[in-house]
């Protein structure tokens, strides 16, 4: 287990919460009953961490993402309470901020790249005005802002010249995604949400962009919460690997514990779903049954009705987070057993 | 070729090929001008008793159309073209006698008031009311403006114009009921002139804002909702940029985009309207002259005011394809044709 000690290292250098998420909560009400898109989850987001939040589409991912920001869109309602804890100074409670407080903090403090790179520019203005309006609308120096927005690009390999003269529609998506990140981080914040950043592109493109946003942590030192439905694409960037599963999280820990010895049923399975290279097909397997509707998650554990490990206590109470390890939890009752109800190999850089 | 050069050379193609159509349609037309009166003056010439004489006939007919009988088609056509393109000259109005040109160069600025106020009020209460609309999505208001708009909408013009001129002219006498001016101002620069002209094209107008109306509200609605559901819009909140530029920079820009075309077309369905709505209003416009020569058979004047509006309809789309490129960069993409 060599490679664990190296990691918990690298994980981390210090171990200072940036991030307090405490019972949060989102509902939209809908004419069939409340949808509730994130269930009650709590969590907390070290500094200089990468952390990835992984689970298939529709799991509340992107939601408990956009609660960082307070940026749920309406009719959602929010409840619970998200604390940020500046470098220095106050405490902040995201959630509580008036709309002048939550216009500063967001971009300044917290920056979003969000799923759709290339929906994500005024498609009527060139590049360089969505970088000059972003820092004249928080007063920041402009030239200089200019100059580390140039700075940014080249770090991302662009060409600042030709990008920032460029409109949208010039740039491919590779392109626009590189630019929205070095528009993320042009006001120099400490955290970047990045929420599926890599949805439309190709593979190699996946590849490159999470090397530059490995890059540009170690640069810059940003708390990153990268989110993605692609377990295999974080598992040499991400430090901790949180697995969300029904609106809350199943499974929390170091990336390589997680990937190598997954305690949760769920996490093993998607493990066992993804394809990778050198898995034997005969191996590979779909999760059996469907994601649980938002409006009526199963009683007990959610995961319950697919869970090759059910007894009838995971049908009646809500297993609760137990503890693998001192870094990890998952919350099944069963989580011993899973690894041989549950098996699945996996390739590239983790396995030795 | 220059992208510009060559769609000037379209359009000037287009107005080369309208005009020689509706030309030879004139001249070939069952019944057109030239027999119409040759059939005219030979029973009037049998009805008092006399021998048509064919040559006193048809120098009649060259005098009251302004078209000589005698001469072949494609000379006609050719000596037309040549008046127009090198003099200027496009014949002689009959019902008027006056040169053409003259009638309409006459008439012109007041279609053209009437017009380009009734569609700039028009386009810009749409413009406004779609997007408070779009703001305020799924309230009362925007519901019961919806309706108003689909009803507006429904109401010819003309209706509208009748209604208007019946209640609010002769009813309740707080318009003129025709007429341009104060038939006791004198034109120039005094305010008594200008008045008389507010108040003579006030109601013109307002029909011409109903031309339309709320069919543009309800795009523009439509296309700020689109515009506010999009991500760019989220990520430009995200980034903390004031609402007020958000609405004028990335709603309204991104919204209007797609009205704008619409807008320069529209202009030429405006001249067209104008012909019924002029005569509503008894306001001697060019519209008021096409109906006057087609009663008429003036055919010189009706061939001139054709030739007036597909100008207007071809330079309207050649200002709006040159342009666009100016308001959406998307469709200036180098030499690439851009429709």
């Amino acid at each position: 287990m060599n490679e664990t000690s190296i990691h918990s290292t690298r994980s981390s250098t210090s171990s200072e919460t940036i991030f307090e998420v405490e019972d949060i909560t989102v509902e939209f009400g809908m004419d069939r009953g409340t949808s509730r898109v994130v269930d009650n989850v709590s969590m907390e987001i070290e500094r200089n961490e990468i952390i990835g939040i992984v689970g298939e589409s529709g799991s509340g991912k992107s939601m408990f993402a956009s609660t960082l920001l307070d940026a749920v869109e309406e009719p959602g309602q929010v409840t619970g309470t998200v604390t940020y804890y500046p470098e220095d100074g106050e405490p902040v409670d995201v959630l509580d901020l008036d709309e002048k407080a939550l216009r500063t903090f967001r971009w300044e403090e917290v920056a979003m790249v969000d799923q759709g790179a290339m929906d994500s520019f005024n498609p009527t203005m060139d590049i360089e005005t969505h970088f000059k309006e972003t820092l004249i609308a928080h007063g920041s120096d402009v030239d200089g802002g200019m100059e580390h927005a140039r700075e940014l690009l080249t770090e991302l390999y662009l060409d600042p010249d030709r990008v920032l003269g460029a409109y949208p529609h010039e740039l491919s998506g590779g392109m626009q995604q590189r630019t929205l990140i070095a528009l993320s981080l042009v006001l120099k914040p400490d955290v970047i949400v990045m929420d599926e950043p890599t949805g439309a592109l190709d593979l190699l493109m996946q590849r490159s962009i999470t090397g530059l946003i490995a890059q540009l942590h170690e640069r810059y030192g940003i708390t990153i919460l990268f989110i993605t439905h692609d377990l295999p694409l974080i598992a040499d960037l991400a430090d901790r690997i949180a697995v969300m599963y029904a609106f809350e999280f199943v499974e929390l820990g170091p990336a390589y514990d997680v990937l190598k010895h997954a305690a949760h049923p769920y996490t093993r399975a998607l493990l066992k779903a993804v394809p990778n290279t050198m898995t034997p097909l005969e191996e590979m397997a779909p999760i059996e049954g469907d994601s649980p509707d938002p409006v009526s998650v199963p009683q007990g554990c959610s995961y319950h009705p697919r869970c090759p490990l059910a007894t009838s206590k995971c049908r009646e109470t809500d297993p609760g987070f137990h503890d693998v390890d001192t870094a990890r939890t998952a919350a099944c009752f069963h989580w011993e057993r899973s690894a041989a109800a549950v098996s699945y190999t996996l390739s590239g850089p983790n396995e030795h | 070729m220059n992208r510009y050069a060559r769609r000037l050379f379209q359009s000037v193609f287009t107005l080369f090929v309208v005009i020689t159509i509706t030309f030879v349609l004139y001249r070939m037309m069952p019944n057109g001008p030239i027999e119409a009166m040759q059939q005219q003056l030979v029973s009037e010439a049998l009805a008092k008793g006399e021998n048509p004489d064919m040559s006193y006939i048809n120098h009649m007919v060259a005098i009251r159309t302004g078209i000589d009988p005698n001469t072949p088609m494609h000379v006609a056509y050719y000596e037309y073209m040549r008046d127009i393109i090198l003099y200027q000259d496009f014949g002689q109005s009959i019902a008027f006698n006056a040169p053409v040109f003259e009638v309409l160069f006459y008439a012109m600025p007041w279609t053209v008031l009437v017009s380009v106020y009734g569609i700039l009020i028009g386009f810009t209460t749409n413009i406004i009311l779609g997007a408070v609309m779009a703001y305020y999505e799924g309230s009362i208001f925007d519901t019961g403006s919806t309706i108003v708009a689909i009803v507006l909408n429904s109401i010819p013009y003309y209706v509208g114009a009748i209604v208007f001129l019946a209640f609010l002219a002769f009813q309740w006498g707080l318009f003129p009921t025709g007429g341009r001016m104060y038939p006791d101002s004198t034109a120039g620069f005094n305010w008594y002139y200008i008045q008389g002209v507010i108040h003579h094209a006030a109601l013109p107008i307002l029909s011409s804002v109903l031309i339309g109306f709320g069919g543009t509200a309800l795009s523009m609605r439509g296309n700020c909702i689109r515009v506010m559901g999009s991500n760019y819009l989220r990520v430009a909140r995200l980034r903390g940029l004031s609402d007020g530029r958000i609405a004028v920079r990335y709603v309204g820009r991104n919204a209007i985009l797609p009205l704008y075309t619409q807008f320069m077309i529209g202009l030429a369905g405006i001249f067209s309207g104008s012909i019924i709505m002029e005569q509503i209003f008894t306001y001697p416009g060019v519209g008021w002259y096409t109906y006057d020569a087609l009663v008429n058979r003036d055919y010189p004047l009706l061939m001139g005011i054709l030739i007036f509006f597909s100008v207007i309809t071809v330079v309207g789309v050649l200002i709006a394809d040159l342009t666009y490129g100016l308001i959406d960069p998307r469709a200036n993409t180098g030499e690439k044709e851009g429709y």
